[in-house]
Protein backbone atom coordinates (compact mmCIF):
# COMPACT_ATOMS: atom_id res chain seq x y z
CA UNK A 1 0.00 0.00 0.00
CA UNK A 2 1.28 3.67 -0.71
CA UNK A 3 2.19 6.02 1.87
CA UNK A 4 -0.95 7.76 1.12
CA UNK A 5 -3.08 5.29 1.39
CA UNK A 6 -1.74 3.98 4.87
CA UNK A 7 -2.28 7.90 5.82
CA UNK A 8 -5.82 8.09 5.13
CA UNK A 9 -6.78 4.24 6.40
CA UNK A 10 -4.99 6.22 9.61
CA UNK A 11 -7.05 8.60 10.20
CA UNK A 12 -10.06 6.56 9.15
CA UNK A 13 -8.81 4.04 11.68
CA UNK A 14 -8.92 7.03 14.24
CA UNK A 15 -12.15 8.77 13.08
CA UNK A 16 -14.14 5.37 13.54
CA UNK A 17 -12.51 4.89 17.15
CA UNK A 18 -13.66 7.62 18.49
CA UNK A 19 -17.42 7.86 16.77
CA UNK A 20 -17.92 4.37 17.52
CA UNK A 21 -16.86 5.04 21.17
CA UNK A 22 -18.83 8.28 21.75
CA UNK A 23 -22.10 7.38 19.17
CA UNK A 24 -22.19 3.80 21.45
CA UNK A 25 -21.55 5.11 24.95
CA UNK A 26 -25.04 3.65 26.11
CA UNK A 27 -23.99 -0.16 24.80
CA UNK A 28 -22.72 -1.79 27.92
CA UNK A 29 -20.36 -3.71 25.42
CA UNK A 30 -18.69 -0.62 24.21
CA UNK A 31 -19.22 1.16 27.34
CA UNK A 32 -17.27 -1.23 29.46
CA UNK A 33 -14.55 -2.16 26.93
CA UNK A 34 -12.54 1.57 26.56
CA UNK A 35 -9.32 0.05 26.43
CA UNK A 36 -10.65 -0.16 22.87
CA UNK A 37 -10.57 2.96 22.08
CA UNK A 38 -7.00 2.77 23.55
CA UNK A 39 -6.25 -0.29 21.08
CA UNK A 40 -7.75 1.49 18.13
CA UNK A 41 -5.69 4.97 18.28
CA UNK A 42 -2.81 2.49 18.49
CA UNK A 43 -3.46 1.01 15.41
CA UNK A 44 -3.83 4.46 13.69
CA UNK A 45 -0.40 5.15 14.90
CA UNK A 46 1.13 2.28 13.90
CA UNK A 47 -0.62 2.84 10.27
CA UNK A 48 0.67 6.19 10.28
CA UNK A 49 4.24 4.83 11.45
CA UNK A 50 3.91 2.59 8.18
CA UNK A 51 3.04 5.60 5.85
CA UNK A 52 5.99 7.05 7.25
CA UNK A 53 8.53 4.77 6.59
CA UNK A 54 7.00 3.94 3.18
CA UNK A 55 7.08 8.03 2.55
CA UNK A 56 8.39 10.70 4.16
CA UNK A 57 5.45 13.21 3.10
CA UNK A 58 2.98 15.21 4.90
CA UNK A 59 -0.24 12.81 4.88
CA UNK A 60 1.55 10.71 6.58
CA UNK A 61 2.88 13.18 9.26
CA UNK A 62 -0.11 14.17 9.74
CA UNK A 63 -1.53 11.17 10.37
CA UNK A 64 0.96 10.35 12.51
CA UNK A 65 0.65 13.14 14.31
CA UNK A 66 -3.03 13.14 14.92
CA UNK A 67 -3.13 9.54 15.77
CA UNK A 68 -0.50 9.88 18.09
CA UNK A 69 -2.04 12.68 20.11
CA UNK A 70 -5.42 10.57 20.21
CA UNK A 71 -3.29 7.81 21.40
CA UNK A 72 -1.45 9.90 24.39
CA UNK A 73 -4.56 11.10 25.36
CA UNK A 74 -7.14 8.36 25.10
CA UNK A 75 -4.58 6.62 27.37
CA UNK A 76 -4.19 8.80 29.71
CA UNK A 77 -7.85 9.63 30.26
CA UNK A 78 -8.15 5.98 30.21
CA UNK A 79 -5.36 4.39 32.62
CA UNK A 80 -4.87 7.88 34.72
CA UNK A 81 -8.09 10.15 34.74
CA UNK A 82 -10.66 7.35 35.04
CA UNK A 83 -9.04 5.19 37.63
CA UNK A 84 -10.76 4.75 40.51
CA UNK A 85 -8.50 3.26 43.52
CA UNK A 86 -9.83 0.49 45.73
CA UNK A 87 -11.10 1.37 48.94
CA UNK A 88 -12.06 -0.84 51.85
CA UNK A 89 -15.78 -1.26 51.21
CA UNK A 90 -17.90 -2.19 53.91
CA UNK A 91 -19.76 -4.28 51.58
CA UNK A 92 -20.32 -7.97 51.68
CA UNK A 93 -22.07 -10.84 50.32
CA UNK A 94 -24.66 -12.65 51.71
CA UNK A 95 -24.33 -9.78 54.81
CA UNK A 96 -26.81 -7.00 56.11
CA UNK A 97 -24.81 -3.39 54.84
CA UNK A 98 -25.32 -0.54 57.43
CA UNK A 99 -28.91 1.82 57.08
CA UNK A 100 -29.08 4.85 56.15
CA UNK A 101 -31.60 7.71 55.81
CA UNK A 102 -31.27 10.63 53.07
CA UNK A 103 -33.30 13.07 51.72
CA UNK A 104 -34.76 12.46 48.42
CA UNK A 105 -35.33 14.86 45.50
CA UNK A 106 -38.25 16.89 47.86
CA UNK A 107 -36.91 16.34 50.83
CA UNK A 108 -38.54 13.12 52.40
CA UNK A 109 -36.24 11.30 54.39
CA UNK A 110 -35.46 7.61 52.66
CA UNK A 111 -34.50 4.64 54.58
CA UNK A 112 -33.14 1.57 53.36
CA UNK A 113 -35.22 -0.36 56.27
CA UNK A 114 -38.21 1.11 54.63
CA UNK A 115 -38.02 -1.76 51.82
CA UNK A 116 -37.12 -4.20 54.31
CA UNK A 117 -39.87 -6.88 54.21
CA UNK A 118 -41.32 -5.16 51.30
CA UNK A 119 -38.81 -4.66 48.05
CA UNK A 120 -35.66 -5.72 46.85
CA UNK A 121 -33.73 -2.45 46.66
CA UNK A 122 -30.99 -1.87 43.74
CA UNK A 123 -28.56 1.29 44.83
CA UNK A 124 -27.09 3.08 42.69
CA UNK A 125 -23.98 5.23 43.88
CA UNK A 126 -23.23 7.42 41.19
CA UNK A 127 -21.47 11.51 40.99
CA UNK A 128 -24.63 13.43 40.38
CA UNK A 129 -24.87 15.10 36.97
CA UNK A 130 -21.90 16.89 36.68
CA UNK B 1 -28.86 14.38 32.87
CA UNK B 2 -26.64 11.72 30.90
CA UNK B 3 -26.12 9.85 34.13
CA UNK B 4 -29.89 9.60 34.66
CA UNK B 5 -30.15 7.24 30.89
CA UNK B 6 -27.25 5.54 31.91
CA UNK B 7 -29.55 4.40 34.79
CA UNK B 8 -32.02 4.06 32.81
CA UNK B 9 -30.46 1.80 30.02
CA UNK B 10 -28.91 0.02 33.32
CA UNK B 11 -32.15 -0.65 35.44
CA UNK B 12 -35.43 -0.25 33.69
CA UNK B 13 -35.40 -3.84 33.58
CA UNK B 14 -34.51 -4.20 36.61
CA UNK B 15 -37.26 -2.03 37.85
CA UNK B 16 -40.13 -3.86 35.69
CA UNK B 17 -38.84 -7.29 37.68
CA UNK B 18 -40.66 -5.12 41.06
CA UNK B 19 -37.54 -4.03 42.74
CA UNK B 20 -36.80 -0.58 44.32
CA UNK B 21 -34.16 1.53 42.31
CA UNK B 22 -32.18 4.48 44.91
CA UNK B 23 -29.95 6.12 43.40
CA UNK B 24 -27.58 7.72 45.58
CA UNK B 25 -25.00 11.06 44.91
CA UNK B 26 -23.88 14.22 46.59
CA UNK B 27 -26.53 16.09 44.06
CA UNK B 28 -29.92 17.44 45.24
CA UNK B 29 -30.86 15.69 42.19
CA UNK B 30 -34.61 17.61 41.56
CA UNK B 31 -33.79 17.84 38.15
CA UNK B 32 -32.80 14.12 37.70
CA UNK B 33 -35.67 12.78 40.25
CA UNK B 34 -38.04 15.33 37.53
CA UNK B 35 -36.85 13.70 34.39
CA UNK B 36 -37.42 10.01 36.41
CA UNK B 37 -41.21 11.19 36.77
CA UNK B 38 -41.49 12.37 33.60
CA UNK B 39 -40.29 8.86 31.77
CA UNK B 40 -42.50 7.11 34.55
CA UNK B 41 -39.63 5.52 36.43
CA UNK B 42 -40.33 5.24 39.86
CA UNK B 43 -36.36 5.95 40.99
CA UNK B 44 -35.84 7.62 44.05
CA UNK B 45 -33.06 9.87 44.14
CA UNK B 46 -31.38 10.28 47.62
CA UNK B 47 -28.82 13.51 48.38
CA UNK B 48 -25.65 12.25 50.49
CA UNK B 49 -24.55 15.85 50.27
CA UNK B 50 -21.63 15.82 52.28
CA UNK B 51 -21.07 11.80 51.55
CA UNK B 52 -21.62 10.56 55.15
CA UNK B 53 -23.18 7.49 53.96
CA UNK B 54 -20.83 6.71 50.69
CA UNK B 55 -17.81 7.15 53.41
CA UNK B 56 -19.66 4.93 56.10
CA UNK B 57 -19.91 1.94 53.19
CA UNK B 58 -16.35 2.86 51.80
CA UNK B 59 -17.07 4.26 48.67
CA UNK B 60 -15.17 7.49 48.69
CA UNK B 61 -12.81 8.16 45.58
CA UNK B 62 -10.95 10.87 47.20
CA UNK B 63 -10.65 14.04 45.29
CA UNK B 64 -11.93 11.98 42.54
CA UNK B 65 -13.90 14.59 41.46
CA UNK B 66 -13.22 17.66 37.82
CA UNK B 67 -12.25 20.24 40.24
CA UNK B 68 -10.31 17.48 43.05
CA UNK B 69 -13.49 17.29 45.79
CA UNK B 70 -14.63 13.58 46.76
CA UNK B 71 -16.66 11.96 45.03
CA UNK B 72 -18.57 8.83 45.24
CA UNK B 73 -17.11 5.06 43.38
CA UNK B 74 -19.07 4.16 40.70
CA UNK B 75 -20.98 1.35 42.66
CA UNK B 76 -24.35 -1.21 41.89
CA UNK B 77 -25.92 -3.24 45.13
CA UNK B 78 -28.71 -5.30 44.98
CA UNK B 79 -30.08 -6.11 48.17
CA UNK B 80 -33.10 -8.71 49.14
CA UNK B 81 -36.38 -8.26 50.56
CA UNK B 82 -34.65 -8.95 54.08
CA UNK B 83 -32.57 -6.28 53.70
CA UNK B 84 -28.91 -8.73 52.88
CA UNK B 85 -26.80 -8.04 49.86
CA UNK B 86 -26.52 -10.61 47.00
CA UNK B 87 -24.44 -8.87 44.67
CA UNK B 88 -22.04 -5.33 44.29
CA UNK B 89 -20.05 -4.02 41.55
CA UNK B 90 -17.98 -1.23 41.95
CA UNK B 91 -15.94 0.69 39.48
CA UNK B 92 -12.00 0.66 39.34
CA UNK B 93 -12.93 3.10 36.42
CA UNK B 94 -15.41 5.54 36.29
CA UNK B 95 -16.06 4.76 32.93
CA UNK B 96 -17.14 1.52 33.64
CA UNK B 97 -20.60 0.31 34.85
CA UNK B 98 -22.07 -2.98 35.81
CA UNK B 99 -23.72 -4.72 32.68
CA UNK B 100 -27.30 -4.11 32.78
CA UNK B 101 -27.59 -7.87 32.15
CA UNK B 102 -25.43 -8.83 34.96
CA UNK B 103 -27.52 -6.48 37.30
CA UNK B 104 -30.87 -8.19 36.47
CA UNK B 105 -29.68 -11.73 36.72
CA UNK B 106 -28.76 -10.84 40.38
CA UNK B 107 -32.06 -9.18 41.04
CA UNK B 108 -33.77 -12.23 38.90
CA UNK B 109 -31.70 -14.43 41.32
CA UNK B 110 -33.15 -13.19 44.47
Amino acid sequence: MTSGRLAVLSVTVAAATLVVYVGLFRVAAVRNHPEGYVIGFAAATALAGLALARARRGPAWLALGLSSLLLAGGAWVNFVVARVPATPTVLRVGERPPDFTLPDASGRPVSLADYRGAKPVVLVFYRGSW
Amino acid sequence: MAELQGLGAELSDAEQAGVQIIAVSPDPNEQSQKMAEGLRLGYRFVADRDLAVTRRWGLVHAGGGPTGQHVPRPATVVIDRDGVVRWYSISTNYQVRPDPGDVLRAVRAL
